[in-house]
């Protein structure tokens, strides 16, 4: 893997807005969320678990990746 | 009364277990075979699809405990390659492990985000034996249009070695296709299998690829679900659920025994042919009102 070190900062910043975005998912119902949220319903009570989920997913995703830049540089794969 | 009784339970199961590793769609084929025996069964009931997630959580333990050696090699390779913070060229462990990582991210995430939709649309049995014909085809083109024909020596060495060499992209690539087995008649395991081929792996490659591609994906759609198998929705279904996920898990492991052989000198061919030749046998059943 191609090493970039520009890239760990977006890719650590990326990782902590999406887990920010999963946790609020999980806390708020779907009424609550910020108007420009995907899966904003006014009124409504539902928790959207699935879209916390891949918000985690790919936070983590991101994070791990930032890690990887950190490495040593790469030799040819 | 149970909504599934013990008989259909145990049919459907055997059903699931034997289509899911195979390339025929289980979706597809558990979304006709109701139709054709009459049953009042249909994909979009609650008390189906909590019988599904019990039939997908044993399809998946079976598949992780087949190669259970090889995930074992994949953790201490993903392992590895954390603590070193990169991915070490000789290491294949490593490399196939996130080639899997990256190939379930994208199919996940379309799932969580389409699946409900996708069912919605295509939940007839008639469309998912018009699809079953799309899925044929798609086999038999993958087949026509793979990188190169077997060779003798496709079996030598280490399987997994010659996987890893897939690149990102191709993994993501794959990963990112198998979400069209979100729709019934489409087969996830012979849209991974084809993609491996046309990237260059051999048909045992490919399938062992599909398989490993296959676990972490139905075992996380199944244990989401899981919570309604326990909760209200799986009332009067758990009895036969456990039924039917036990023959899904025997023919899974037969399944997959049988593919990986299989496939040592065979092609996805008399599987398109299959799918080609029920899926247009279904689509005149069901257009003549059967």
């Amino acid at each position: 893997m191609t090493k970039n070190r520009k890239l760990i900062v977006p890719a650590v910043l990326a990782g902590i807005v999406l887990i920010v975005i999963g946790v609020i998912y999980v806390a708020e119902p779907a009424g609550s969320l910020p108007s420009f949220f995907p899966g904003h319903e006014a009124g409504s009570g539902h928790h959207h678990v699935k879209h916390a989920l891949l918000a985690f997913v790919l936070g983590i995703g991101a994070l791990v990746f930032a890690w990887f830049q950190t490495g040593p540089a790469s030799r040819s794969a | 009364m149970h909504p599934i009784s013990y008989f259909q339970a145990a049919v459907l199961g055997l059903l699931q277990g034997a289509a899911e590793p195979f390339p025929i769609s289980s979706l597809g084929h558990g979304v006709i075979l109701p139709r054709l025996a009459g049953w009042n069964i249909h994909q979009n009931d609650k008390f189906f699809l909590t019988f599904l997630v019990a039939t997908h959580v044993a399809t998946a333990i079976v598949l992780f405990l087949f190669f259970l050696k090889d995930w074992r090699r994949i953790f201490r390779g993903i392992g590895r390659s954390l603590r070193d913070r990169e991915i070490r060229p000789d290491d294949s462990d490593a490399r196939l492990g996130w080639l899997l990582v990256v190939g379930t991210i994208p199919a996940g995430a379309i799932g969580l985000l389409l699946e409900h939709p996708l069912r919605s649309l295509f939940a007839s049995a008639a469309s998912a034996a018009a699809f079953l014909m799309l899925n044929g085809v798609l086999l038999l083109v993958f087949e026509r249009l793979r990188r190169r024909p077997p060779r003798p020596d496709d079996y030598l060495g280490d399987s997994d070695a010659r996987i890893a060499k897939l690149s990102w992209r191709q993994a993501i690539g794959i990963g990112t296709a198998q979400a069209a087995a979100l729709v019934p008649g489409i087969s996830r395991s012979g849209i991974t299998m084809g993609g491996g081929l046309l990237f260059g792996l051999s048909n045992e490659d490919a399938a062992r690829y599909s398989f490993l591609l296959a676990t972490p994906i139905i075992g996380a759609a199944g244990v989401l679900k899981l919570p309604e198998l326990f909760g209200s929705d799986g009332d009067g279904v758990r009895g036969p659920a456990l039924v039917g996920a036990l023959c899904a898990a025997f023919t899974t492991y037969l399944a997959v025994k049988f593919l990986l052989k299989f496939f040592e000198t065979n092609r996805l061919t008399p599987f398109g042919i299959y799918c080609l030749v029920a899926g247009f046998i279904c689509t005149v059943l069901f257009a003549f009102g059967v």
